[in-house]
C-alpha cells in the first residue's frame, strides 16, 4: 500500500495538524474546510502547510469531532470558546448534534443549571424549537439559545407577561395583561434575537378594535394562534389569528356559566381538530374542562367538577393536558395523584389512581402545584422539586428527575430535544439532556 | 440644599471603548475588494483562502458587516456592468456564446466569493435578514446583465429567432440553447416565466395560427392531422432538449389551441375527408390521430362523438328504413351486425375503447332499430336461420360470437315481448320439426335471454323444451307398454303444455284409420299414466313420413306434413278423388286442405299427385291422380307446405294483436305494485314509474296507460282523488 494521496497539514497557531480530506469532508460544504476544496474534494496546492490563524487547542478538539462524531471538550476549554472557534469554522451545528441526543425522558441527564438575575416568582419557561428556551419573569422575558447565551430581553414596560410561546427559533408571542385605564395588553409577536416588537395582534369585536388582556396560548400545525381573551366589556372567550397575515380569524364567545376566557391551559388537538380550553382551581372556584371545534363553533365536549361531591381528601384538579392516543384527558391534583377522563363518553367522571397518599404529609412550606406536559407518549408531571416520568399504556412511573436545591419547580417545558425545569426560587432554571447515542 | 447647589448628574460614556481603528476595516476591505477583482479576471492562483476567510470574519467580528456586505455588492455590481458592455458588443451569432460564456464564469467567480464570505453569510446576513451571498450574486447578474437594456430584447429576440429557424428546419446548437435557458431557470421562475417563457409562448402562438390556417388551406383532414401531431411531438421534444419541463403542458396547449382547437370544426367536417369520410372508409390511423389530438382540447371528443353519433344514426336510419332491404329479414339483421362490428373495431383500434364513444354507438344503435317495428321479428328470424340450418359446421366458439352479436342488438330492442312472441313461435316450429341444428346452441341462447331479461322471460321457452324432452321418455313408455305396436307405422307424439307454446287454433281433421287407432292407444296410454289431463291433437303441426311406390316401382319416402298425409293416404284405396271427395274425407278446412292439395300437385318436382286440369290454383271443382311418372334422384323427397317463411300480413296483424294483449296485464301490474308502495300518484308520475319499470321488457304506450288506467278504477283497484283530479289512490 502506498501512501494516502488525500493527506493535508494544517499549521493552527503555530501548531501542526495534519489530518485527510475524507475527515474534513464531514464538515460539509457550508464550512471554512468545504470552501478549501473543489467540488470533488480536491485540494488545490497539493503539498503546502495551511496556516489558520486560531486556537490550537479548540482547533484540536473540533477536528476529533470531525473524526469521530463525538465532542470531548477539556476542562481548561471554555465553552463559551469553543463555540466561538467552531463559529468561526462554521461547525456549531456539530457541536449542537454532537452535545445531546434525541430525547428520552428516561434517559435524562442534568446538564447545566442557569441562575437567573431576579429573586424569583417567574410564571413560565417555554424550550424553544432549536434548544434555546425564554423564561417569562413579571414583565420581562429573558431569551437563551442553545448555547444558553443570553440575548436581549424582552421588556414589556410594566404589563405582566401571562404566556410565551415560540411561534419559529426566531420569533416569540407574548401574551399580557391589560393595563387598568391605559388600553395596552394583549398579545405581541417580538424577535427572539434581538427582543424587538415585530406586531401587535389585535381583537375586534363587532369591527371595533378592543384593548383586552391575553392569557394562555397554543398554536396549530396550520399556522394558528389561540388565546385565552378577556376584554373589557365581558367580551370573554378564545381568539384566533392567522400566524402569517397576524389577522384575527375567529372568535369563540364564552357563553354563560362556562369559562373560557380565563384558562389557564389551551392544547390544540391535532387528530381531533379541536382545541383544549381548561380553566381549573384555584383561577375560578369550579374545574372547567372543554374542547372547542372552531369549523363549526361548537363545544363538543366538557367537562366540570361543578357539583360533584367534595371528598374529605379533596381532589381539586390543578393541571390537565389531553391525550389523544389514547382518547382520554389526563388530570392531576395537588398531591400529584393522577386522574383521567374518557374523552369519548359526554359528562364522565375522574377515574383516579392514587398513588402517593403519603405525599400528603411532607407538603413543604412554599408548594407549587403540579404542572403536566406530554412527549412522545411519554407523560411528565412536575410536583414540589422533582418531575416524574410515566410510561406505557398503565402510565408506570419509570423515573424521577429531582435537583436538591432551587425550591420547587413552578414551570417546565420541553422542545428542542431538551428539557428545561423553572424553580420558584432565584429564577433558577435546569437543563435536561439526553446524553448522544452510544458509540457502539 | 439650595436650589444653586442642586447639580444635574451626568453619567459619562466609558471614555476607553475599544473600537477598532477604522483605517483597519478600510484596509482590510481592500484586501477582499481586490481580491474579489482578481477573481473576476481569473488570476485567484495566488490568493490565500485562509487569508480572505480570516478577513471577512474579522470585518463582521468587528461590527463592520454592513460595509463588507455593500462593499461587496458594489464591487460585483461594478464588474458585472463591465461584462455587459463585452457581451452588448459581441456581434452576431458569437452573442450567446458570449453570454454563456461569461454567465459561467460569474458562476465560478461567485462560488468563491461565497466561500470567502460564508463567515458573514452564516452570521450577519442571518441575524439582518438581508439577502445572502449567491442568490445576490445572482440578482446582480439578472439586474446588471439580463435585464440591462442592450442585451434585454436582444437576448430574448436571438432565443426565439433559433426557435423558429429550427421550426423551420434549420439545426441550431441545442446546447448552447440549453446553456442559456439554464441561465432563466437559475435565476429563479419568475425570471424565466417573464423573461422567456411568455414571449416564446406569445411568439409560438403567433407562428402555429400562421401555420394551421396555411395547412387547412391546403391540406386535406388527414395530412392536417399528421402534421399537428408532428409538430406537437418536436414542440414536447424541444422543452425536452432545453426548456423546463414545467413548460411542457403550456406549450403543448398553445399548440393545441392554434392548430386543433381553433380549427375543430372545419377538420371535422372537411369535405371528403372529415370524420365522415373516414368513419366510410376504415381509415384506423387517421381516426385514432384525431382522436388523440382531439383529446387534448375541450370540447374536441365531443365534437367527435356527435359527428360520429349523427353519421351512423342518419347511416343506420336509411338502412332500417329502406323497404328494399326488409325483404330479406336474415341479410337486414346481418347489415346491422356488420355495422356494428365496423364501429366496434373503429373504437377499439383508433378510439381507444373509450367508454363514452362506444355509449354514443350503442344509443345510436337503439335508435335507429327501433325505427322498424319489424326488427324484433327480423331478429328471431335470424337466430332462425341461424339455429336452423346457418349454424352447420360452425364451432361452437363461433356459435356462441354470432349470438353474443345478435343479443347485443337484442339489448337495443324497446320491444323485447315482441321479440320474445316471435321466437317463441320460431322455437316452437324448429322443435317440432326437429329441425334445430344444435341443441347446445339453442339452450346458451336461452340462457344469454335469462340473463338478459329475467327468468321471466325465458321461463315459457324453457317449458318447450322440457315438453319435447319429457315426451321422448313418454314414447319410450308408451312403446315399451306396447310391444306389438313395433309392426306397422310409428307414432311419435309430443305432448305440449297449453300455454307455453304458441297457441294456434286446433284444426280437426280425420285421421286414416291406421292412424287413429294408434292415436286412440297412445291417448288411453296417456291418460292412464297422468289422470286429470286432457289431450287434444294438433294436427296441423305434425308431420309424417310415408313409404310411395310409383309407376315403374320408384320407391320413395315421402317426408309429409300432417294434412298431406291424410291426403296420400285416401289415394291407397282409389286412383282418382275430385276435391269434394278429399274435402269430405279428410274435413280439413278449406284454406288449409287448398295449400296441402297445392303443394302436392303444384310444386315442380314434389308433384306426387297431378291435378286437373293443370294449372297454379286449386279449384273446387279439380280432381287429383297419383303422378305415376314422378321421379326423384332422392329416395327421400320433402314435401313442402306452401307456407311463406315470413309472416303474412293478417298473421302480422294477429301477433300483433297478441303481444298488445299480453302486455295489458303486465302494465295493470306494474301500475298496481307501484300504487301498493306509493299509496297516492299523480298521472304524470305513474306514466314514468310504470314505463320505467317496463323498460327491459318493451317501452309502454301512455294512452294504453291511462286505458289501463281507468280499466282498473272500473275494477276498484284505483280511484280518482275528490279534491284534485289529476291524483290517484290506491283503493287496498
Amino acid at each position: 500500500m502506498g501512501i494516502s494521496k488525500d493527506r493535508i497539514k494544517f499549521n493552527v497557531g503555530g501548531r501542526i495538524f495534519e489530518t485527510t480530506a475524507t475527515t474534513l469532508a464531514n464538515a460539509g460544504r457550508d464550512s471554512f474546510f468545504g470552501a478549501l476544496f473543489d467540488d470533488e474534494w480536491n485540494l488545490s496546492p497539493q503539498d503546502s502547510i495551511h496556516f489558520v490563524d486560531r486556537n490550537s487547542d479548540c482547533f484540536a478538539v473540533l477536528l476529533d469531532l470531525l473524526r469521530t462524531g463525538d465532542l470531548n471538550v477539556p476542562a481548561n476549554i471554555p465553552e463559551r470558546l469553543l463555540h466561538k472557534e467552531a463559529s468561526f469554522y462554521g461547525l456549531l451545528d456539530h457541536v449542537r448534534t454532537a452535545k445531546w441526543g434525541p430525547f428520552d425522558g428516561n434517559r435524562l441527564r442534568l446538564s447545566d443549571s442557569v441562575k437567573g438575575i431576579a429573586p424569583g416568582d417567574g410564571t413560565a419557561i417555554r424550550a424553544g424549537p432549536d434548544g434555546g428556551c425564554c423564561v417569562a419573569h413579571g414583565s420581562v422575558v429573558h431569551v437563551f439559545d442553545w448555547m444558553l447565551e443570553e440575548h436581549s430581553p424582552i421588556n414589556l414596560d410594566y404589563q405582566r407577561v401571562n404566556d410565551v410561546g415560540w411561534i419559529d427559533s426566531d420569533n416569540i408571542v407574548l401574551s399580557a395583561c391589560e393595563r387598568l385605564g391605559r388600553g395596552e395588553g394583549g398579545m405581541g409577536l417580538f424577535s427572539s434575537s434581538s427582543g424587538d416588537l415585530r406586531y401587535k395582534f389585535q381583537v375586534c369585536h363587532e369591527n371595533q378594535v378592543k384593548s383586552y388582556t391575553a392569557g394562555a396560548l397554543s398554536f396549530s400545525p396550520d399556522y394558528e394562534i389561540f388565546a385565552s381573551c378577556k376584554g373589557r366589556s365581558n367580551e370573554y372567550g378564545i381568539g384566533v389569528w392567522d400566524q402569517i397575515t397576524g389577522k384575527q380569524t375567529d372568535f369563540f364567545y364564552e357563553s354563560p356559566g362556562w369559562s373560557l376566557g380565563d384558562a389557564d391551559k389551551l392544547q390544540w388537538l391535532n387528530g381531533k381538530n379541536c382545541l383544549l380550553v381548561a380553566t381549573l382551581f384555584p383561577r375560578k372556584d369550579n374545574c372547567y374542562i372543554s374542547l372547542l371545534d372552531f369549523r363549526d363553533k361548537n363545544m363538543v365536549w366538557s367537562w366540570s367538577d361543578i357539583g360533584s361531591p367534595m371528598a374529605i381528601d379533596e381532589k381539586r384538579v390543578r393541571d390537565a393536558i389531553a391525550m389523544e392516543d389514547s382518547n382520554s384527558i389526563c388530570v392531576v391534583n395537588e398531591f400529584e395523584d393522577l386522574g383521567f377522563i374518557d374523552l369519548r363518553m359526554y359528562g364522565g367522571s375522574v377515574r383516579w389512581s392514587s398513588r402517593s397518599k403519603l405525599m400528603k404529609s411532607k407538603m413543604p412550606d412554599e408548594p407549587c402545584y403540579p404542572k403536566l406536559a406530554l412527549h412522545e407518549g411519554q407523560l411528565f408531571s412536575s410536583m414540589n422539586d422533582s418531575i416524574s416520568v410515566f410510561c406505557g399504556p398503565d402510565w408506570v412511573l419509570t423515573s424521577r428527575l429531582r435537583r436538591s436545591y432551587g425550591g420547587s419547580i413552578c414551570d417546565f417545558s420541553i422542545g428542542g430535544d431538551r428539557l428545561f425545569a423553572l424553580h420558584s426560587e432565584e429564577n433558577l432554571f435546569d437543563v435536561w439532556e439526553t446524553p448522544p447515542c452510544p458509540i457502539i | 440644599m439650595s436650589n444653586q447647589k442642586k447639580r444635574n448628574f451626568q453619567i459619562e460614556a466609558f471614555k476607553h471603548r475599544v473600537v477598532v481603528d477604522p483605517k483597519y476595516a478600510d484596509k482590510t476591505w481592500q484586501i477582499l475588494e481586490r481580491a474579489i477583482h482578481q477573481i473576476y479576471n481569473q488570476d485567484a492562483s495566488g490568493l490565500s483562502f485562509e487569508e480572505l476567510y480570516r478577513n471577512a470574519y474579522n470585518m463582521v467580528l468587528h461590527k463592520f458587516g454592513e460595509k463588507l456586505y455593500t462593499g461587496f455588492i458594489a464591487t460585483m455590481t461594478s464588474h458585472l456592468k463591465e461584462k455587459s458592455k463585452l457581451i452588448e458588443a459581441a456581434q452576431g451569432g458569437s452573442f450567446l456564446e458570449e453570454i454563456n460564456k461569461k454567465w459561467n464564469e460569474h458562476n465560478k467567480a461567485l462560488e468563491m466569493i461565497r466561500d470567502i464570505l460564508m463567515y458573514m453569510d452564516r452570521t450577519y446576513i442571518e441575524s439582518t435578514k438581508k439577502t445572502h451571498v449567491h442568490p445576490m450574486g445572482l440578482n446582480l447578474w439578472r439586474d446588471n446583465v439580463v435585464h440591462f437594456t442592450k442585451i434585454h430584447t436582444r437576448l430574448l429576440n436571438t432565443l426565439l429567432d433559433l426557435v423558429q429557424k429550427e421550426r423551420t428546419g434549420e439545426v441550431i446548437d441545442r446546447g448552447l440553447m440549453r446553456n442559456v435557458i439554464k441561465m432563466f431557470m437559475d435565476l429563479g421562475e419568475s425570471v424565466y416565466q417573464e423573461d422567456f417563457e411568455k414571449p416564446f409562448l406569445d411568439a409560438s402562438s403567433e407562428f402555429y395560427k400562421v401555420e394551421s390556417q396555411e395547412f387547412i388551406e391546403s391540406c386535406d383532414c388527414g395530412d392536417y392531422l399528421k402534421k399537428a401531431e408532428k409538430r406537437l411531438t418536436e414542440e414536447i421534444e424541444r422543452v425536452a432538449h432545453y426548456l423546463d419541463a414545467k413548460s411542457e403542458e403550456k406549450i403543448t396547449s398553445v399548440v393545441e389551441k392554434e392548430m386543433i382547437a381553433n380549427h375543430m370544426q372545419r377538420l371535422v367536417h372537411m369535405e371528403n375527408s372529415g370524420l365522415v369520410n373516414m368513419l366510410l372508409n376504415d381509415k384506423y390511423d387517421d381516426l385514432g390521430r384525431m382522436y388523440n389530438l382531439f383529446r387534448r382540447v375541450t370540447n374536441g371528443l365531443v365534437t367527435v362523438r356527435d359527428v360520429m353519433t349523427s353519421h351512423l344514426r342518419e347511416m343506420g336510419k336509411q338502412l332500417v328504413t329502406d323497404p328494399e332491404k326488409s325483404k330479406d329479414p336474415v341479410e337486414f339483421v346481418q347489415r346491422l351486425l356488420d355495422e356494428r362490428d365496423k364501429y366496434d373495431k373503429i373504437i377499439s383500434t383508433a378510439f381507444g375503447n373509450d367508454k363514452t364513444f362506444q355509449n354514443a354507438l350503442n344509443s345510436s344503435f337503439e335508435y335507429f332499430i327501433n325505427l322498424n317495428a319489424r326488427s324484433p321479428e327480423f331478429i328471431s328470424l335470424f337466430v332462425d336461420d341461424k339455429l336452423r340450418k346457418g349454424l352447420k359446421g360452425i364451432a361452437d366458439v363461433d356459435v356462441e360470437v354470432i349470438l353474443d352479436k345478435v343479443m347485443m342488438l337484442f339489448r337495443y330492442l324497446q320491444e323485447k315481448d315482441v321479440f320474445e312472441k316471435y321466437y317463441k313461435q320460431h322455437l316452437a316450429k324448429r322443435l317440432l320439426s326437429g329441425k334445430t341444428v344444435s341443441d347446445e346452441a339453442e339452450r346458451s341462447l336461452i340462457v344469454k335471454l335469462k340473463t338478459e331479461c329475467g327468468y321471466q322471460f325465458t321461463s315459457k321457452l324453457e317449458g318447450m323444451f322440457t315438453d319435447m324432452k319429457t315426451s321422448e321418455d313418454t314414447m319410450r313408455g308408451f312403446y315399451g307398454s306396447h310391444p306389438e305396436l313395433s309392426e306397422g307405422p310409428t307414432l311419435i307424439v309430443q305432448v305440449l303444455t297449453t300455454g307455453s307454446w304458441p297457441t294456434q287454433p286446433a284444426v280437426p281433421c280425420n285421421l286414416p284409420a291406421e292412424v287413429s287407432v294408434l292415436c286412440e292407444k297412445f291417448r288411453s296410454y296417456y291418460l292412464g299414466t297422468h289422470t286429470g289431463r286432457r289431450l287434444s291433437w294438433q294436427t296441423n303441426m305434425g308431420t309424417a313420413d310415408i313409404k310411395a311406390i310409383f309407376g315403374k316401382g320408384q320407391k320413395h319416402e315421402l317426408n309429409v306434413s300432417t294434412f298431406q298425409m291424410c291426403v296420400l293416404m285416401l289415394f291407397n284405396n282409389s286412383d282418382r278423388l275430385s276435391y269434394k271427395e278429399i274435402e269430405q274425407a279428410t274435413e280439413i278446412p278449406a284454406a288449409d286442405l287448398k295449400r296441402c292439395l297445392q303443394s302436392l300437385a303444384c310444386v315442380k318436382g314434389k308433384n306426387v299427385i297431378k291435378k286437373e286440369p293443370m294449372s297454379k290454383d286449386i279449384g273446387e271443382e279439380d280432381s287429383f291422380v297419383v303422378n305415376d311418372k314422378f321421379t326423384s334422384k332422392f329416395y327421400k323427397v320433402k314435401i313442402g307446405t306452401v307456407v311463406a317463411q315470413k309472416e303474412t300480413e293478417p298473421e302480422k296483424q294477429e301477433t300483433r294483436q297478441r303481444v298488445e294483449e299480453d302486455r295489458k296485464p303486465q302494465i295493470e301490474a306494474a301500475i298496481v305494485r307501484i300504487m301498493k308502495s306509493r299509496k297516492i300518484l299523480d298521472h304524470n308520475n305513474i306514466i314514468a314509474e310504470v314505463t320505467k319499470q317496463l323498460q327491459p321488457r318493451f317501452l309502454a304506450n301512455p294512452t294504453e296507460i291511462k286505458k289501463r288506467i281507468e280499466s282498473l278504477i272500473e275494477r276498484d283497484f284505483l280511484e280518482r282523488d275528490s279534491t284534485d283530479r289529476k291524483l290517484y289512490r290506491y283503493l287496498a
